[in-house]
């Protein structure tokens, strides 16, 4: 059955800890396991803190929001903001055997995350994250 | 996410507690390039015991902690990582390049 939650957040950094409470908790009421919904945690954690960073430029404040929903899938995330949009080229991480601190954020969402999405909507910048059930993940390979 | 500072024989331990994320990565950085540049320890301990998240601006502050060891000649010794930490380290392949000891007591003796 679908289940949806959706949070309006601004761009401070102060709040991340109250927010990974609030995914964790969709996470687990989904029926992820408790790994994977500390992973997902993590997932979605980097997304905004890549927001906060790079899209408002350490702006406190400023809008976003997230919408949580468990689906016949799995669970997809949508992260809207309206900050600058990213550039293309940072949406693939760095390679790691550099080993420098920073940049890692979008190697760890793809790690964990079987689908990101990016892209331009008419409110700013929109971010799609999607986890599959288990099961659906046993059967790609 | 809390910090302080003890010294034991030849080394200085930093603990850690808390989480550490984008709003506390940088006191974590600041404790880390004051307490190595401080150039009163052979060794610095960094006990993440009571750590129960860390994110990649956590995981930056650490690596910069490491690359400043290196260029000091200072042992940096990571210890009491617990899942959620090794989870992170792992994914970015970076447990292997750190110095990483279970307990504070052979981090100490590492």
């Amino acid at each position: 059955m679908n289940l949806s939650l959706k949070l309006e957040l601004p761009s401070d950094p102060e709040l991340l800890r109250v927010i990974r409470s609030a995914v964790k908790e969709f996470a687990a009421v989904t029926g992820f396991s408790e790994d994977d919904c500390r992973s997902i945690t993590v997932a979605v954690d980097e997304a905004l803190t890549n927001i906060i960073r790079h899209a408002y430029q350490n702006r406190h404040g400023e809008p976003i929001d997230l919408v949580c929903r468990r689906c016949d899938e799995g669970l997809e995330f949508i992260l809207t903001d309206r900050g600058q949009p990213v550039d293309p080229a940072k949406l693939h991480g760095r390679p790691l055997a550099d080993v420098r601190p920073g940049g890692l954020g979008m190697h760890i969402i793809q790690k964990i995350m079987d689908q990101v999405e990016y892209g331009q909507v008419p409110e700013g910048n929109r971010l799609r994250l999607m986890k599959y059930w288990k099961i659906r993940q046993e059967g790609k390979s | 996410m809390k910090t302080s500072t003890r010294q034991v024989g030849d080394a200085t331990i930093v603990d850690v507690v808390g989480q550490i994320d984008l709003h506390s990565s940088s006191d974590l950085r600041k404790v880390l390039q004051e307490t190595l540049r401080g150039k009163t320890a052979a060794r610095v301990v960094v006990n993440l015991g009571r750590v129960d998240y860390i994110d990649s601006s956590g995981v930056a502050a650490l690596v910069e902690g490491l690359k400043t060891s290196m260029g000091l000649k200072i042992r940096f010794v990571l210890c009491g990582l617990g899942p959620a930490v090794k989870e992170l380290l792992k994914l970015t392949q970076l447990l292997s390049v750190f110095q990483v000891c279970e307990s504070e007591e052979q981090a100490l003796r590492a």
